[in-house]
């Protein structure tokens, strides 16, 4: 029955190239936005690996100020901690947790490297956002011995250098001494990759502009606005600014979730259209072929052979149509393209046969149903 | 070997009510050639498709094999129509999109077969039409007689034991319409029971029984 199906199809061949084309498209779209979700599916079942809740990101701009900085940003985060409403407050670099600002590069270990990002925390940072390191400690202004910086890089970072090779103690990049490892940090949220980054620590000379501060649970908006009064009382010229880190990763979240909406409506639009053809088509097929379906039941047809033969055609075309967008498809795993796990490719090529199966076999039911309950001596009378 | 009895056909289409057929008792024996000739819109072909399963009467029974088929399912009526019964249509009723062997087939493919059985089987038929050397072609590259003899090879493809024709001579001329009734007796003399419908005399002559219909009744 199969090889008689592909023979039927195969002598009609131009009669089907533009529903073959079409399913062909709409494959290889359907393949883009199904690679999109499974990557971002992929990243948010991994954990971003510290806590946000209550933690709010302090900016403090210095503007044309220039006397006494080192002073000021002393007593700033003096006063800070003194708080009840404090739980820990940390310094760190201004690409913190859902910024938009990155810094990056390569992290070197003998001749290995890795691609990953750079941070400067201080030695509360782990308090501050609920980070427990899975080897090793979290540094200390006591890590700082002879010319040894003490770094703190995580898991993916560890892997990337030394795989099962224990890092505590080691030397990387220049003079930078691994006192911990800790694990997944997905600074840009859950949707983000799971990079490689490491962890530099900041001594008390140190010119930072922002401040992650952990709160009690339920401070509000008084204790905001009495921070930024106290500021203002030590460094008049200063400007600050707080975020919440929730309100910043919803926007993270927004900025990785819009482009997978955008394309997702138009790839479900084309499908709309594409199920539509398909049903038109098969309409008109069966139209066309009342006398074939007459001579067939004549012949012994049962009407769930019509019926399976008619859903069977589509699925034969939408076969020629599917292989060849895998024929396109598997160049992304096998080229690497844009650097991303070939699993995720695999996953999308296996998701969209099983959507564009899906689709046309319920476009095809339908009117399938229809052509097998036609009366045989109908069918035939009309010629 | 296929009887009716009390057989009625009636047409509803939207205001006219048309009484195809009218009380028809026929009892088909084994092994008969059985030819029915009757004026254009008596019936003929309405009888022959209710004969072949194709329709169902509106009133009487048939039975085949002494089974009544009232109560048969879908599945049943398309086992009989498939296993028992060859079909050749007034108009060819070939599949355009499938060479000349494929249409041969088509019967077989309704069967537990192989693909080499079936086409094995295919190929005989098409030789006892005197068709093999046209295997590859298309319907629409053969001429009237051939797409006839086609249409004889795929009704006897699966050895049924009635074979129901209707007007096989029709759109031919006479000398290839004798070649198709000759064709028929052949396989008459080789134990196929055969219904044919036909406007010829001589050739209804030539059979061992002649029913005649006149506006939906039979009258001999
Ligand atoms: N499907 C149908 N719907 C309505 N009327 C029909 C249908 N099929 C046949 N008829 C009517 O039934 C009558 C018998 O038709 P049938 O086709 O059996 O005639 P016939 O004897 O085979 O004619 P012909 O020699 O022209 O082939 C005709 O009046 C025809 O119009
Ligand atoms: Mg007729």
């Amino acid at each position: 029955m199969l090889s008689h199906l592909f023979k039927l199809i195969w002598n009609k061949k131009r009669h089907h190239t533009l529903l073959m084309v079409e399913i062909w498209v709409s494959f290889l779209v359907l393949f883009g936005v199904m690679s999109l979700i499974s990557y971002n599916f992929k990243n948010y079942v991994e954990p971003i690996g510290f806590e946000y809740e209550n933690v709010w990101a302090l900016d403090l701009n210095k503007n044309q100020d220039t006397t006494a900085i080192a002073d000021k940003l002393h007593i700033i985060l003096q006063k800070i901690r003194s708080y009840p409403e404090v739980e820990a407050a940390s310094r760190m670099s201004s690409n913190s947790p859902f910024s938009f600002n990155t810094s990056n590069g390569s992290i070197n270990y003998k001749k290995t490297s890795v691609h990953g990002d750079y941070y400067d925390a201080d030695d509360a940072f782990i308090h501050t956002l609920g980070i427990k390191p899975i080897l090793g400690t979290w540094f200390s202004q006591s890590d700082v011995v002879a010319k040894f910086k003490p770094v703190v890089i995580n898991q993916q970072a560890k892997e990337g250098l030394f795989g099962e090779i224990n890092p505590i103690g080691k030397i990387i990049g220049d003079n930078q001494k691994v006192v911990g490892v800790i694990g997944n940090f997905k600074a840009k949220g859950e949707f983000s990759d799971n990079r490689p980054c490491i962890f530099n620590l900041i001594d008390d000379k140190y010119i930072f502009n922002k401040v992650l501060i952990k709160v009690k649970p339920g401070t509000d908006a008084n204790f905001e606005a009495k921070l930024t009064k106290e500021i203002a009382s030590v460094a008049k010229e200063w400007t600050t600014e707080v975020s919440y880190l929730t309100d910043q990763r919803q926007n993270q979240h927004n900025l990785a979730l819009v482009p997978v909406i955008v394309f997702l409506i138009i790839t479900v639009f084309l499908l709309v259209n594409v199920a539509m053809g398909l049903f038109g088509i098969l309409n008109l097929n069966i139209a066309k072929r009342r006398e074939e379906i007459g001579v067939r039941r004549a012949m012994g047809a049962t009407a769930g052979n019509i019926k399976i033969q008619f859903v069977g055609e589509m699925w034969v075309i939408a076969t020629f149509g599917v292989l060849i967008g895998i024929l396109f498809a598997v160049q992304f795993p096998l080229l690497n393209v844009f650097n991303i796990e070939a699993s995720i490719y695999w996953m999308a090529i296996g998701l969209s046969i099983v959507v564009l199966y899906g689709i046309v076999t319920l476009c095809a039911y339908h009117p399938s149903r229809q052509a097998a309950n036609i009366q045989p001596a109908m069918a035939l009378h009309e010629q | 070997m296929i009887k009716l009895s009390n057989i009625e056909k009636v047409y509803q289409t939207s205001n006219i009510e048309t009484l195809a057929l009218n009380n028809i008792n026929i009892d088909i024996k084994k092994g008969e050639f059985v030819s029915i000739m009757g004026p254009s819109g008596c019936g003929k072909s309405t009888l022959l498709n209710i004969m072949g399963l194709l329709d169902e009467p509106s009133n009487g029974t048939i039975a085949i094999d002494n089974k009544p088929v009232e109560k048969f399912t879908d599945k049943d009526l398309a086992y009989l129509r498939n296993q028992k019964i060859g079909f050749i249509f007034q108009s060819f009723h070939l599949i355009n999109d499938l060479s000349i062997l494929d249409n041969v087939e088509i019967p077989l493919l309704y069967r537990t077969s192989t693909n080499k059985s079936r086409r094995e089987a295919a190929k005989e038929a098409l030789e006892k039409v005197g068709l093999s050397n046209r295997m590859k072609h298309f319907p629409n590259q053969l001429s009237g007689g051939q797409k006839q003899r086609v249409a004889i090879a795929r009704a006897i493809v699966g050895n049924p034991e009635i074979i129901l024709a209707d007007e096989p001579t029709g759109n031919l001329d006479s000398a290839m319409g004798n070649e198709i009734l000759n064709i028929l007796l052949q396989l008459n003399a080789a134990g196929s029971t055969i219904v044919m419908v036909t406007h010829d005399e001589n050739m209804a002559k030539k059979t061992h029984r002649l029913i005649r219909l006149f506006d939906g009744t039979q009258v001999s």
